[in-house]
């Protein structure tokens, strides 16, 4: 048993050191965004906090064990019963779980406690079954089913956009757009201006990524960059095309031009962060970028032109488009000169 | 090239003859990556020149990489692609169509004993696996000139030697190579010229010809004595 215990113990310095990596969600522009709405309005920010907690709890509650190397659980003399022990005692490391003990033990919400325990003990089997299936294969099926583009920039693209599908950004983004078009779609007497601001609102929750649009390429993949015989405008728009393709597919059933004005100003603002302070990003988080003065500075002009295209002045399109080329320029030639060595 | 106060490469000289495979030797810290980074341009220097081919490497630092194949000593590898998605990746990129791209990923990966990692993502790959990618990376587009920062470290014996029969195959096509290494076996049998590299600067250069004992012998005399420490604790020696 002294065995096991000891592999529990290893597994929960493993969960604590990832819950820490979690933190970077506190430079996200979602959770700025969401505390200027629950400033005007708490239960207004609770959608946004459930969507976030599950995300950020998923990835935490799967399968404890695939943080072992198989070969190295194999090698361990361990029995059966230990084995077994060993999966039960796994259950308590699951995030689910302590939600569920808080529902179960102090608020008294039985049934919504027994569910939360039943649903931690679905995720750590599910977990399991994947990590056994995934054996050998490229970890994610729908990132690497991402099809190669066209032309000279094709195979970056396709590489950004892997990468981009790889943070939980996206998917928060998808689960509001995804909230904003069945709204469209059932909802009775919808407002049209909320789909710009739903538009907007996908667009915040992708925007901390144009911080960082170098994060998931450090450390090697950035020097490949500074090889290669391209120039800084040429990275910065492979990047940028793969960040508006995810933005577009979200935004073009809401609002299209106001998302594509708000994605613009994201990039526009974001590319010197990037090429200058880039932070080095973990798949499967938020993006961790810093809420002052890049976030501010994204979320306000990115709302502000988005409302004013949204509003019928096509001249705010067209200042976008303006503010994100000379940015693509500027910061281009600020990698040209120090080829990421910055980075 | 200097990094605070410490002058990292000091009053290097050189010229290697094209087509020919050019060693760069020193011990660890001697400024071998960092002069590789000056002739690649990824480093400026405080004062003097590199030329490539012709080519100013600070004055024409793309015309420079389009020519040159180069084996960084961080590999740079995408983590989240596969071996055969790297090289098409950079095909295009080097100009060459998707169809010759294929066509010479699936040589360089049989070339090179890629075939089981094909389709592994580089960072579920081995490190052989990830040095063999870089490399092929570094030949797809048919460089002038090759510039590998040990190209020998972590493979296995039968890579060395294949990585070392492409290197010699390149050179009879006209291509220069310049590497670094501190597997002294090999580079012995592939150098034509010679560079050793201690504190920075060049304490000897020339062509391989021109060596009087072994390559091991030079290196041990210029750049540091072998140095054999007892160990006490180890106990008596049993022979």
């Amino acid at each position: 048993m002294a065995g096991s215990l000891a592999i529990l113990s290893a597994l929960a310095r493993s969960v604590w050191r990832d819950l820490r990596t979690f933190g970077s969600v506190g430079g996200n522009n979602l959770l700025l965004f969401m505390l200027l709405v629950m400033y005007q309005q708490v239960q207004s920010g609770a959608f946004f906090l459930i969507i976030m907690s599950v995300l950020l709890l998923g990835p935490l509650s799967g399968d404890p064990f695939r943080k072992i190397p198989r070969d190295r659980l194999a090698l361990w003399p361990l029995g059966v019963r230990e084995r077994i022990a060993l999966r039960a005692g796994s259950l308590a490391l699951s995030p689910v779980v302590w939600v569920a003990i808080v529902f179960l033990f102090w608020t008294g919400g039985w049934s919504l406690g027994l569910i939360l325990l039943g649903g931690a003990i679905l995720m750590q089997v599910g977990g399991g079954v994947s990590t056994r299936w995934r054996e050998g294969r490229p970890w994610s099926p729908a990132v690497v089913a991402v099809p190669k583009f066209p032309g000279r920039w094709g195979g970056l693209v396709r590489k950004d956009l892997r990468q981009m599908l790889s943070v939980l950004d996206c998917y928060a983004a998808l689960v509001l757009a995804v909230g904003g078009w069945l709204y469209r779609a059932f909802g009775e007497k919808a407002d049209p201006d909320a789909f710009m601001i739903l538009a907007l609102v996908v667009v915040i929750a992708l925007s901390t990524y144009a911080q960082a649009l170098f994060g998931l390429d450090l450390p090697w993949g950035v020097a490949r960059y500074r090889v290669l015989p391209l120039r800084g405008f040429e990275i910065l728009l492979a990047k940028d095309l793969a960040f508006l393709c995810i933005a577009a597919v979200l935004v073009a059933p809401l609002a299209f031009l106001p998302g594509l004005a708000g994605a613009l100003v994201a990039l526009a603002v974001g590319h010197h962060a990037s090429v200058t302070r880039p932070a080095p990003q973990m798949r499967w988080r938020f993006t961790g970028g810093t809420l002052w003065p890049n976030g501010f500075f994204q979320v306000v002009p990115l709302v502000a032109i988005g409302v004013a295209t949204g509003r019928g002045s096509l001249w705010y399109l067209g200042l976008a488009f303006l503010a994100y080329f000379s940015s693509l320029w500027y910061c281009g030639r600020i990698w040209d000169r120090e080829r990421g060595s910055t980075i | 090239m200097q990094f605070g106060g410490l002058k990292a490469v000091d009053q290097a000289s050189f010229e290697i003859p094209p087509g020919r495979i050019c060693v760069l030797l020193g011990p660890n810290g001697a400024g071998k990556s960092t002069l590789m980074k000056m002739l690649t341009g990824l480093l400026a220097p405080a004062s003097g020149e590199a030329m490539v081919a012709g080519l100013d490497v600070h004055k024409s630092p793309l015309e420079v990489r389009r020519i040159a194949g180069i084996l960084p000593e961080s590999l740079g590898l995408f983590d989240m692609l596969t071996v055969e998605e790297h090289l098409h990746l950079c095909g295009p990129i080097y100009g060459l169509s998707s169809e010759e791209t294929r066509r010479r990923t699936d040589q360089l990966i049989e070339a090179l004993a890629l075939e089981n990692g094909r389709h592994t993502q580089a960072g579920q790959c081995s490190n052989g696996m990830r040095k063999k990618t870089a490399l092929a990376l570094a030949l797809l587009h048919n460089p002038r000139v090759l510039f590998l920062d040990e190209p020998f470290e972590g493979v296995d014996p039968v890579t060395a030697q294949t990585i070392g029969e492409l290197l010699q195959m390149s050179v009879k096509h006209g291509v220069t190579i310049f590497l670094t290494s501190h597997i002294l076996s090999i580079v012995d049998r592939l150098a034509d010229w010679i560079i050793v590299l201690r504190g920075g600067r060049i304490v000897w250069q020339g062509p391989a010809s021109e060596l009087k004992g072994t390559l091991e012998e030079l290196y041990f005399d210029l750049v540091e004595p072998l140095r054999v420490a007892d160990l006490p604790w180890l106990g008596p020696s049993q022979s």
